[in-house]
């Protein structure tokens, strides 16, 4: 890791450290949100992570936003810094539009979301229906592709027009629904979307944003899991020492560590922008590992595991939301495989032994 | 436990390129790929190899060796795995019994074997389990007596891998009864000629039916005090180090990687149904991931660094996937296996199938790797 990228992850692990204990993260699923962490976070620049600074953004790459993501993961962050930085803030960065103060949330296009733009400039217009928007109510903005005849938009839509309905996810991270009903919207939150920012683009950010976040929180577990059974005595000794339970060590050991590498490698060769086999294979891999190592860590720390308080908890559920979220492993890994039968047997090896090409 | 990410530098592509044109070349278009090292022992194959300077790299040139680095041979290890090509002959002596050598054996003994297995004209076998030593090697029965001018060893040893093939094995035998209770104390390797007087190699039918195993009874064999590998009473400690530098290369996760390109290859092609997509792109996304952890291992050898748990965990992943690729694919493909249909899919399948069960046991099995892990991993 870069010297600077090392620095980052320093500042945002102590920042995490002081404001993200797992007090305030069971305090923050009451409400969906954590203020002071947020506030924290945006003093220190850290939700424009990968921005340009010309746009108004804290600058650094794609490898820097997810290095800050994986710390973010570690400590169940119940914030949006995933959609800050490598999704909304970077579309609107790059139609040139402003970053709004707040947070700023992302529509990638679900299959039942419907984004309608009308008029022209002086008289944009908005109807649109976004389903599970990450922090939608929470948010400022909210990043949406529109398409106006030939023309496609990149839309920054206030949500201050819109009705939301909260929603969930597993670990009780807003995830609500969003309507704009012929909402006029202003000149500067519309502009052309450029080559690139598209919606396939963007769910590639999502992926590998949640790719990152789950191979932070699988570091996590793997420490507890192994601190835990160090000091949980049975049959007076140590759990760790039953071979039983030295086996789902390992297992979360090597999850861990294949969604680190994944997810790792798949930042490090965005040049700029991530690729889709390595976001495909990262995001397959991190959420395969989230399922393995989260079943493996609760049978290890048994009942105690299952208690709201206990962190492991915070860190499964986000676990068993993030690995669906912008794609599951099955939908990743189906993309992914139809392309390779496209390119056909030869070229499956030199896909595969293709890793890590630009430090 | 750090596996840091690592790029090929422009040598190690280049490099890369000439062992795949090499392959290109030499394997014959109806090549019968093998799985892993497994692959057929093909003495011919093994020299070509060699002559390329893709054997023994990791021995320095004064014996012989090339002196490259651990992922040079890396690069070169996967590209042969990859494609099933026939490197069962010199397998062993490079991974193995080479480097041991390089670490361990006197002047005399680098000078005699370093050179042939580098020119992939010497082959060496791994002769540590016994009938009744397999995870529990300290429990080794072979024994040798001092005798005038060396030792002689009486004891059976099993499951030795191509030994009515091979030139050699590194015999682990105690020199001295266990004192003290210290059973990892008068422990010892020495090098004996599989052809010498006293040697009977005896075949174990393979469970596919194949010659692939052996018994290999040593009856008051007379082995020179220059065959002594390492020191006596050491072969312990050599011997758990040996078994950390073959732990997690690319042949304790390639194994059946031939099982899925001709998978693809005999598939519907581009026509591929949800599922068979869904299957080749998770594998191949656990290849890609898992390769990585394994090249990162390379990485950091050939820095210096002894990355035992590490390693530990990649074989562990890395041979139950290659089990899990065989599994994986037979239930894709639904279809009764038959090796004889004509179809290389099929004949790969059947052999993976049939000789899947190994691939976690050999070089330390699955517990074994676990608590050696785990050990490292509570540290």
């Amino acid at each position: 890791m870069s010297d600077e990228r090392t620095l980052l992850t320093e500042v945002a692990a102590g920042l995490f450290r002081d404001l993200c204990t797992p007090e305030d993260v069971v305090a923050a699923e009451a409400t969906g949100w954590s203020e002071p962490l947020w506030r924290a976070l945006t003093e220190a620049h850290f939700p424009y992570v990968s921005v340009p600074e010309t746009a108004g953004g804290s600058g650094g790459d794609v490898a820097d936003a997810c290095a800050l993501l994986s710390v973010a993961g570690r400590y169940a962050a119940p914030v949006p810094l995933a959609e800050a930085g490598l999704l909304g803030g970077w579309a609107l960065a790059a139609a040139g539009l402003p970053l709004p103060a707040g947070p700023v949330s992302v529509g990638v296009g679900r299959p039942r979301d419907v984004v309608e733009l009308t008029g022209s400039p002086g008289s944009w217009r908005l109807t649109a229906r976004l389903h599970r928007v990450p922090w939608g109510r929470r948010s400022t903005r909210v990043v949406v592709l529109a398409a106006v005849g030939g023309e496609r938009y990149v839309v920054s839509a206030p949500t201050s027009s819109a009705q939301a309905t909260p929603g969930r996810n597993l670990a009780a991270e807003p995830r609500d629904t969003l309507s704009w009903n012929g909402a006029a919207v202003s000149d500067d939150s519309v502009a052309p979307a450029p080559p690139g920012v598209d919606a396939d683009q963007l769910r590639l950010r999502g992926a590998l944003g949640r790719a990152a976040l789950i191979s932070g929180a699988l570091a996590r577990v793997a420490e507890l899991t192994v601190r835990y059974t160090d000091e949980r005595h049975q049959f007076g000794r140590p759990i760790s020492r039953f071979q039983a339970v030295q086996a789902h060590l390992v297992h979360i050991a090597e999850e861990a560590q294949l969604a680190g590498m994944a997810s790792t490698v798949a930042a490090l060769n965005a040049a700029p922008d991530p690729s889709f086999f390595d976001v495909a294979a990262a995001k397959t891999v991190a959420g395969e590992a989230a399922t393995g190592a989260a079943a493996a860590a609760h049978q290890a720390h048994g009942a105690i595991g299952m208690t709201k308080e206990y962190e492991l908890g915070q860190l499964s559920r986000r676990l068993w939301s993030w690995r669906d979220e912008f794609g599951s492993e099955r939908y990743w890994s189906r993309e992914l495989g139809r392309r390779l039968a496209e390119a056909g047997a030869d070229e499956l090896w030199p896909r595969i032994s293709t890793g890590l090409v630009s430090a | 436990m750090q596996f840091g990410p690592t790029t090929l530098s422009p040598a190690e592509e280049s490099l890369r390129r000439e062992v795949r044109e090499f392959l290109a070349a030499e394997l014959p278009p109806d090549h019968r790929p093998g799985l892993g090292m497994a692959a057929r022992h093909d003495p011919d194959f093994s020299r070509k190899l060699a002559a390329r300077g893709w054997v023994g790299m990791a021995i320095p040139p004064e014996y012989g060796g090339r002196g490259r680095t651990a992922v040079d041979r890396f690069i070169v290890t996967e590209e042969l795995l990859a494609a099933g090509a026939p490197i069962g002959a010199h397998f062993v002596a490079d991974r193995q019994t080479g480097p041991a050598l390089l670490h361990y054996g006197t002047e005399q003994q680098r000078r005699t074997f370093l050179p042939a297995i580098s020119a992939g004209d010497c082959y060496f076998s791994l002769g540590m389990s016994e009938p009744d030593s397999g995870s529990d090697l300290a429990s080794v029965r072979t024994r040798a007596s001092r005798v005038e001018g060396g030792w002689t060893v009486t004891g059976t040893k099993v499951w030795t891998s191509l030994a009515h093939l091979n030139h050699f094995f590194a015999v682990l035998c105690r020199t001295s009864p266990v004192e003290d209770g210290n059973r990892h104390a008068g422990l010892s390797q020495l090098i004996v000629d599989l052809h010498a007087p006293g040697v009977t190699v005896s075949p174990i039918p393979y469970l596919d039916g194949s010659h692939h195993f052996n018994e290999v009874a040593l009856e008051d064999v007379f082995v020179p005090d220059e065959r002594v590998l390492g020191e006596i009473g050491s072969g312990w400690r050599q011997v758990t180090s040996e078994l950390a530098y073959e732990r997690s290369g690319p042949d304790r996760w390639l194994s059946t990687f031939t099982v899925l390109r001709e998978f693809l290859r005999e598939g519907p092609g581009k026509a591929v149904s949800d599922e068979e997509a869904t299957v080749v792109g998770r594998l191949a996304a656990r290849y890609w991931a898992i390769r990585q952890l394994s090249l990162a291992v390379a990485r950091a050898l050939d820095a210096g660094a002894a990355p035992a748990v590490e390693a530990a965990l990649v074989k562990e992943v890395g041979t139950r996937f290659e089990q899990e690729v065989v599994e994986v694919l037979r239930t894709c493909a639904e279809t009764e296996v038959d090796a004889d249909s004509g179809s290389l899919f099929h004949a790969l399948l059947a052999e993976a199938v049939l000789t899947g069960p190994s691939f976690t046991l050999r070089g330390g099995t699955t517990e074994i790797l676990r608590s050696v892990a785990a050990k490292g991993l509570s540290t």
